[in-house]
């Protein structure tokens, strides 16, 4: 458990060092919501679904980028292998690299969620705790589903383009689900309407951490 | 080296085109035809039976992920791909069928239906199986990377098809596709349908896993002739 956290303050120290996967999150993330722009007619209001589905690809896809650097430092200078001989056993650095996406993740969503409002309006701002809720959980499941995706890529060639092709059908329901509960939100929705959506949402997130906590030795150390 | 996995029988290949003829004389000549669809409905036989090949086959896939991983044995892994291969065609074929039937019956090639959705994402998700596997080189690895992938993709389809009919919960669905009754005649012809394709998956397997099985000896003779300098040149 210690040494899981010595890991996950190491990479967040060499992201504060050179912040490489913020920078590309932040750019991309703002980047989507600009380009998204124009699914919407001009002058027209923004309906809660289609506001709930340009916050999600814009978010999804900008957590892909982070995704996929999270053996990227490992890689260089065989420090994996070194990672492997030092006492942490494989499952605690699954979840130490889980949690450093998911903290990656929340930052970046804590930047891009204002600029969504700015750009699409503030009628949308409801029940933010509630909001915060979806993210957390949304974000728990794709680090859980793209940690583990990523020590897969990590050992295969062209791993850059590999992650999203692997990442995306897994997840296409955590990404569905989340859409629907902050449409919902987004219209003026109370939690009794969406209660049992966030109930399948933290099943996933449970499932998929269980399942990268099951697989991760095999796979790293293969 | 081990033995060969022995030549597929030509008894089981006899069985399935028997079987086949059956399957198909009971669907269009025993069956009658269906009052409001007509001729139409006749692409249900077919497509519930490629379901279950496919079915099949990614529950095959599933398991023998697991039989990889847990004895390290490279046949499992032989078997999880030419059960992922099958399954995908029979998926695409669950998809093309389901296209057909939808447009005359339904008025749309597609709809979001959770069993729709869910066969897409499906497709997907073991598409996405045949990119990994060739994106990793070395055996070991790939085998080991390849399990992971089946298992995760099969504990996921739950999850989708849950999901999805959620989402239609909310939405409710005019189009319930099961609640069909159906003349006894149909159901001699489903049957006969099902385990025909039952077969066919079966034999499709067997010959896949032959064909790995020999790709793989192929690869491991090249390496041992790369490896004797005398007999590598020889060859060039």
């Amino acid at each position: 458990m210690r040494i899981a956290w010595l890991v996950i303050r190491k990479d967040l120290a060499a992201e504060l060092r050179s912040p490489q996967a913020m920078v590309s999150m932040l750019f991309f993330g703002f980047l989507l919501l600009v380009i998204l722009n124009v699914a919407v007619p001009a002058g027209a209001r923004v309906a809660p679904e289609t506001g709930a589905g340009i916050l999600w690809v814009a978010v999804t896809f900008a957590a892909v980028l982070g995704l996929a650097r999270t053996f990227d430092r490992e890689k260089q200078n065989r420090c994996l292998e070194g990672l492997l001989l030092s006492p942490l056993s494989p499952e605690a650095l699954f979840g130490a690299k889980m949690a450093v996406n998911c903290i990656f993740m929340g930052i970046s969503q804590v930047a891009i969620l204002p600029i969504f409002f700015i750009l699409y309006g503030d009628g949308f701002l409801h029940a933010p705790v509630m909001l915060a809720l979806v993210l957390l959980l949304a974000n728990t499941g794709f680090s859980a589903t793209g940690t583990l995706f990523a020590a897969i890529t990590a050992g295969a060639n062209r791993n850059e383009a590999l992650l999203p092709m692997l990442f995306f059908p897994l997840v296409m329901p955590l990404i569905a689900m989340a859409v629907k509960v902050t449409s919902m939100i987004f219209a003026g929705a109370g939690p009794a309407e969406y209660g049992s959506w966030l109930q399948v949402m933290a099943a996933f997130a449970l499932i998929f951490t269980g399942l990268g906590f099951l697989f991760t030795g095999r796979i790293i150390r293969d | 080296m081990k033995p060969l996995p022995r030549n597929p029988e030509p008894i089981l290949t006899l069985c399935t085109a028997l079987l086949l003829a059956a399957a198909l004389y009971a669907v269009f000549l025993h069956a009658p035809a269906e009052r409001v669809m007509g001729l139409v409905q006749k692409i249900f036989y077919f497509h519930l039976s490629c379901a279950l090949a496919a079915f099949l086959s990614f529950t095959t896939a599933c398991a023998a992920g697991v039989a990889y991983l847990v004895s390290r044995n490279l046949k499992w892994d032989i078997l999880g791909a030419a059960a992922v291969e099958i399954g995908l065609v029979f998926t695409t074929l669950v998809l093309a069928t389901g296209m057909l039937w939808g447009r005359p019956v339904w008025n749309a090639w597609w709809t979001w239906d959770p069993r729709l959705t869910t066969s897409l994402i499906l497709w997907f998700i073991f598409a996405s199986y045949f990119i990994l596997r060739s994106a990793v080189e070395q055996r070991q690895r790939r085998a080991t990377y390849c399990a992971v992938m089946a298992i995760v993709g099969f504990v996921d389809v739950p999850i989708v098809f849950l999901s999805a009919r959620l989402w239609r919960s909310i939405h409710p669905v005019v189009i319930k596709a099961d609640s069909i009754n159906m003349a006894p005649a149909m159901v001699t012809a489903l049957l006969a349908s099902l385990a025909a394709f039952t077969a066919l998956w079966v034999l499709l397997l067997q010959r896949r896993v032959r064909t790995l099985a020999l790709a793989e000896r192929i690869l491991t003779m090249e390496h041992r002739l790369d490896r004797e300098p005398a007999l590598s040149t020889e060859r060039k």
